[in-house]
């Protein structure tokens, strides 16, 4: 009821509600960002560029939807990778054999993401703290070790006749769109949408129990929340979005294979958002842009005669360098990148405006 | 009138060491009582066990005709027992405003708020313990005394029956324990039942009508504090064997 009367409200008051929003300096500088990064693939159509700013995207969605389970409730999960690894899968599998359109399989990809974030949710919640990570971090193991089952494999393959199991997993499957454009701008809006959901749930009555579960559990239930409910609902808001990442991510590489269920993933979502600034949500934006892209110069940098030659070659290891680049952020900008380049950013902002 | 909480031959074992000890006690709608012992004496184990917070391992609680033993801290609060903690707790990084709303967004405090939104209860809760003016700001640079008021505002934003305060006075200067005092008092007037405990007698004694004692987990004795300071266990808790003539 009063949450209808509210979205009624701001929908009458919306011109005037963007127009104080946008005269925000946090407002200009997204609209500025939101308006240059949907005009780029008209500028630029190599699908070079445009699949370096689709992975960007991809991995901003999976990195807030980690920083909104870990940021704003508290729940820190070491074994993320397994929701995008699920989603990915289903989508996989029911585009690949059911010949189902893409946004059909997405959505029930991130669907069987959030059933299975509750069956994961409902034992795991129950571990508080770094036994919730470990017990988190080995469930993502045994997806690993599940799916990479020969036996599993022909076990499948007997009862439906298809390819789901084993080390080759599922491939050959086509991209969103042919066009590199068109996907472009799909997965630019499906970003858009996601943060904006997440932060704004970030914001809502259900956020403050959230950020009072992360803040202080046994007051919280001293205030008559029932706060194991509330951390399975969040289990579930964070799993749907790590599906939506992890079906982009399957259709965008155009196949998926147990190694998607590895660590390693989970670490990039936890490298991400700290580099963005945890609780920030939208800053994952930020690292994932830092994250790729340095990623990318890297690869770069690695293939130059010179320096795969010399002693500094084989140290030119992406993981590596984000190892030490991460030990830098924590150590000189401990709450990431975001809230820092905002600052200078306004300041400039300020002088322009001349106030 | 008519009795609220009925607690009922309450015992609660750690390993070698019974914390509450077959304890038995009424508290009567509207009332205003106070429980004293010295510290260890058991009073925050009673109130663990009342909250929910820790299952007793034998005995009854009835709140309001209905038995709560063991069950969640949460539904407990929802039947309209809310407590506030001797160590005080926050929420640190949300300001007071969302601190008092997590209150009001329990099932029970909904329906309190239904009518004016979850913003302008908090903000009227707010008022009500005097932390109007710093609605905006995170509980972690505030002082203790304002603590203190926070923890009975987020307690009150459940709209409790029985409110269960735990040392509200403990480590406040004499100002701010008068301030804390007319709070109490003024909700008491309210309507809502008290039960509060206290280490310290002269803090309860000019207070509350009616005071329960408690040593070594045990049941001493309860009436008017005066009558319950001149009782011989009660002077031997807190002053040692022999101490009477001294009192």
């Amino acid at each position: 009821m009063r949450l209808n009367l509210k979205l009624k409200v701001k929908f009458k008051e919306f011109p005037g509600y963007l127009n104080d929003w946008v005269h925000t300096f946090r407002g200009a500088l997204t609209v500025v960002l939101l308006i240059l990064m949907f005009l780029l693939p008209f500028g630029n159509q190599s699908p070079y560029v445009l699949g370096i700013f689709i992975t960007f995207m991809i991995y901003t969605i999976f990195a807030a939807s980690w920083d909104f389970l870990a940021g704003i409730v508290g729940q820190v999960s070491f074994g993320h990778a397994m929701f995008l690894g699920v989603s990915g899968y289903v989508t996989a599998y029911l585009i690949k054999y059911m010949s189902l359109p893409w946004w059909i399989s997405l959505l029930f990809g991130a669907i069987i993401a959030v059933i299975f974030g509750l069956i994961v949710g409902v034992p795991a919640l129950r571990l508080k703290g770094p036994y919730l990570a470990l017990g988190t971090l080995s469930m993502s193991l045994i997806m690993y070790q599940l799916f990479l089952m020969g036996s599993m494999a022909i076990w499948w393959e007997g009862l439906f006749g298809t390819q789901l199991f084993g080390a080759e997993g599922v491939s050959g499957i086509p991209r969103l769109s042919p066009d590199p454009m068109v996907e472009y701008l799909i997965t630019f809006i499906i970003m858009c949408l996601s943060l904006f959901v997440l932060t704004h749930l970030a914001k809502s009555n259900l956020g403050t129990i959230f950020k009072a579960i992360r803040d202080d559990e046994t007051g919280t239930s001293a205030s008559g929340i029932n706060t194991t409910k509330y951390k399975i609902i969040a289990f579930m808001i964070s799993s749907f979005f790590a599906g939506v990442g992890g079906a982009l991510f399957v259709m965008h590489f155009r196949g998926v294979n147990p190694g998607i269920y590895q660590p390693l993933y989970s670490f990039y979502a936890i490298i991400i958002a700290a580099l963005g600034g945890l609780t920030t949500i939208s800053g994952s934006a930020l690292g994932a842009f830092v994250f790729i892209f340095i990623n990318e110069i890297l690869k770069f940098v690695k293939d130059i005669p010179l320096i795969e030659h010399s002693p500094i070659g084989p140290l030119m290891e992406p993981l590596f360098i984000f190892s030490i680049f991460l030990i830098l952020v924590i150590r000189f900008a401990e709450h990431g990148l975001l809230q820092p380049a905002l600052e200078r950013f306004k300041e400039v902002y300020d002088i322009i405006l001349g106030r | 009138m008519g009795v609220l909480l009925e607690v009922k031959n309450l015992t609660k074992k750690y390993s070698g060491l019974t914390a509450v000890n077959d304890f038995s006690f009424e508290v009567n709608r509207g009332e205003f009582t106070g429980l004293i012992g010295p510290n260890g004496a058991g009073k925050t184990t009673l109130f663990n066990l009342i909250s929910g917070f820790e299952k007793p391992n034998s005995g009854t609680i009835r709140f309001d005709g209905r038995d709560i033993t063991g069950m969640k801290p949460h539904k407990i609060v929802n039947l309209g027992i809310a407590r506030t903690f001797q160590l005080v707790r926050s929420f640190r990084f949300m300001t007071l405003l969302d601190n008092i709303s997590v209150s009001c967004l329990s099932p029970r405090g909904k329906k309190l708020s239904k009518e004016y939104g979850i913003d302008e209860s908090a903000s009227s809760i707010l008022g009500a313990v005097g932390l109007v003016d710093k609605a905006r700001i995170p509980p972690i640079i505030l002082p203790h005394g304002d603590l203190r008021k926070l923890q009975i505002g987020k307690a009150l934003g459940t709209n409790p029956q029985l409110l269960l305060l735990d040392e509200p006075f403990s480590g406040l200067s004499h100002e701010e324990q008068r301030g804390i005092t007319d709070l109490i008092v003024k909700l008491h007037d309210d309507g809502v039942t008290v039960f509060m405990t206290g280490h310290v007698l002269r803090e309860l004694m000019n207070l509350v009508p009616r005071a329960i004692a408690m040593h070594q987990g045990k049941y001493i004795t309860e009436g008017p504090p005066e009558e319950v300071a001149r009782n011989k266990i009660v002077l031997e808790a807190y002053l040692g064997k022999g101490s009477e003539d001294l009192a």
